[in-house]
């Protein structure tokens, strides 16, 4: 009987599912009360979807386009070959030259790389010694005055060089592949691909992009025109600092393992793919696109989920998330909340504008609004989405850790897909 | 509203295509015949009934599909390769859209459809086809496409995958939670349904 089947429900009655599988739901489900009554929803969402009608096109479209089209000296000519745009060049090929190339510079670094550990491990540690002072004394060069105007944790390697013998590569620095233009690291232009070091510097310009590996967890491509810093990486924690700029972030890691500090925020990762932009204020915006992301700052955290975006200011920390289809006036009336003491104006909008899965906002605002307001937030939430059981008024009134979760729990399928 | 003649599917075959990629403009009309109630009706749900937005994107979709038919290879589908371009063009013009206007304001297209169905049924469904069509506009786009992949244009869980550039999986899950929200929303008219019709266990 077990396990359940809520997940092959709509497969199952659209007839998606191999027969062996389909008989096995059918089986299921002639046992399972909870599965059967998640069927019987499933079921209701299929008929009235199919009762969604075709709706005819305007009749003089295809005079519009065909008038569209006679400017077109030849229809089938692309358009790409006409405006080459940003990939109009023919992108694929170029991709798989510039792996071949970076295949092939990996396969001689591997090999030199070879060599020298073999002469090291021939000539012991005078060798290793002067391999760590070569390293460290090019730190104290290449690590610049500037830090991140985030609190970072106490490092000992952002402090001048010290003789000590190197750790092993892969531990203390990321490998880093030029995506485009000519990245720096610290003082110096990268070839193909290079290697940053904790408290290192990764600098892009305007027509230069990279991307680093994040130890084994995952990659980040950094955008044109930002300043990235390698703070911390070891089998606990990944960190890394971007006072501007843009990157994106792939990581598959348990949570809490990989962060980005800016100077109005720390993004933490959660398991989640997600793009974070810093602006010369120090400003970010965070957009998450898969998984889930925290945002901290002194004790203040938004919690964002896939599709939904969060805004930081320097002083403020991290404003309340929304997701990225939210009207402009919910967002406006957020600003004004998170960053311009909104007032009951604001808040009245915000909770008019707000829709099911805008209860991801509503419940961030219940610990950020006046006491007097927390009543109105909790009575449009529960208008959104009933409370379940166990979660009373007074109690997310009085800010009920218990309450706050259990109803957040209750939530997520909305703001989930 | 009188319904023109709309060619059949079946008759897109790879020799209308073929013709299309060498620029006879018959065939791009029996392209544009076959499918331009489908891509205006998946870019108008998309849109929540804005006809402008539907209008722009549906153009946009047929000249792209003209000028760039050439591109097109037979190992994939044709109706998966229009599908991605009618995808890829509401979430543009929803991006372009969204700093001017407010996404989101309600529909506003009541009385202007055409059902398929015969006039006995279309009286009958009318009451659930607005419901319907108010609460798919409040899915999230995420949902909403793969909803309207299936049930406006019925490809298959294989074909949206390709459609949408992600797994079956991630289709089903989709499609679970787009139903159920849909029904949460519209349970109501839960009483409208005949049980008879449900599906045997």
């Amino acid at each position: 009987m077990f396990s359940h089947v809520s997940r092959e429900l709509s497969a199952y009655c659209h007839g998606e599912l191999a027969e062996a599988e389909s008989r096995r739901v059918a089986e299921h489900l002639i046992g399972c009360k909870l599965c059967r009554r998640e069927f019987e929803e499933i079921k209701l969402g299929v008929k009235l979807a199919e009762h969604l009608p075709c709706v005819s096109a305007p009749a003089s479209m295809w005079s519009e386009i065909e008038s569209a089209l006679s400017q077109h000296s030849h229809p089938t000519v692309s358009d790409e070959q006409r405006n080459p745009r940003r990939f109009g060049f023919g992108w694929r090929p170029f991709a798989v030259a510039c792996a071949l190339l970076l295949l092939a510079i990996g396969a001689v670094w591997f090999l030199l790389h070879q060599s020298n550990t073999s002469q090291i491990a021939v000539n012991d540690k005078q060798a290793i010694n002067s391999n760590s002072v070569t390293e460290a004394n090019q730190k104290e060069k290449q690590v610049p005055v500037e830090t991140v105007n985030v609190s970072p944790p106490v490092n000992s390697n952002d402090k001048p060089a010290e003789i000590k013998p190197a750790p092993p590569a892969s531990d203390a620095t990321w490998e880093v592949a030029r995506l485009e233009g000519s990245p720096k690291i610290g003082a110096n232009l990268m070839e193909e691909s290079g290697r940053l070091a904790v408290g290192e510097w990764l600098e892009t310009d305007a027509t230069s992009r990279a991307e680093i590996n994040v130890a084994n967890i995952g990659h980040v491509e950094i955008e044109p025109n930002s300043r990235v810093r390698l703070v911390e990486t070891n089998a606990t924690e990944h960190r890394l600092a971007m006072t501007r700029g843009g990157l994106h972030a792939t990581i598959s890691a348990p949570p809490r393992l990989f962060f980005v500090e800016t100077p109005s925020g720390v993004a933490v990762d959660l398991g989640c793919s997600y793009t974070l932009e810093v602006d010369k204020a120090g400003r970010s915006i965070l957009h998450v696109t898969a998984g889930w992301v925290a945002l901290e700052l002194k004790g203040r955290e938004s919690v964002v989920p896939a599709g939904a975006v969060c805004v930081t200011q320097p002083g403020k920390g991290p404003g309340t998330p929304y997701f990225d289809d939210a009207s402009d006036k919910f967002r406006d009336a957020l600003t004004k909340l998170d960053f311009q003491n909104g007032g009951a104006k604001a808040l009245s909008i915000v909770l008019a504008e707000a829709r099911e899965y805008d209860t991801l906002t509503l419940w961030h605002l219940l610990a950020r609004v006046q006491d007097a307001e927390r009543g109105r937030v909790y009575d449009r939430m529960a208008a959104l989405i009933p409370p379940p059981q166990g979660v009373t008024r007074a109690g997310v009134i009085k800010l009920d850790k218990g309450m706050l979760d259990l109803w957040k729990k209750g939530m997520q399928w909305a703001w989930f897909e | 509203m009188e319904r023109r003649a709309v060619a059949s599917e079946q008759k897109i075959t790879e020799r209308v295509i073929e013709a299309c990629q060498q620029g006879d403009r018959e065939g791009f009309r029996l392209l544009f015949e076959t499918y331009q109630d489908k891509v205006y009706s998946i870019s108008l749900y998309y849109f929540k009934g804005d006809e402008a937005a539907a209008r722009d994107v549906t153009q946009q979709v047929f000249l792209k599909l003209m000028t760039k038919i050439e591109q097109f290879r037979r190992d994939a589908e044709f109706t998966t390769w229009l599908y991605r371009l009618v995808v890829n063009a509401c979430m543009d013009e929803q991006r372009k859209r969204r700093r001017f206007i407010p996404f989101g304001d309600g529909f506003e297209m009541s009385g202007k459809f055409v059902e398929k169905s015969s006039p006995e049924e279309r009286y009958a469904r009318v009451e659930i086809a607005d419901s319907v069509r108010v609460a798919i506009g409040e899915l999230k786009p995420k949902m909403r496409l793969p909803i309207l992949l299936k049930y406006v244009e019925g490809l298959s869980y294989d074909e949206m995958a390709e459609v949408l550039n992600c797994s079956k999986g991630t289709i089903a899950s989709r499609l679970n939670r787009g139903h159920k929200i849909l029904a949460r929303r519209l349970s109501h008219l839960r009483g409208a349904f005949v049980t008879g019709e449900q599906k045997d266990v």
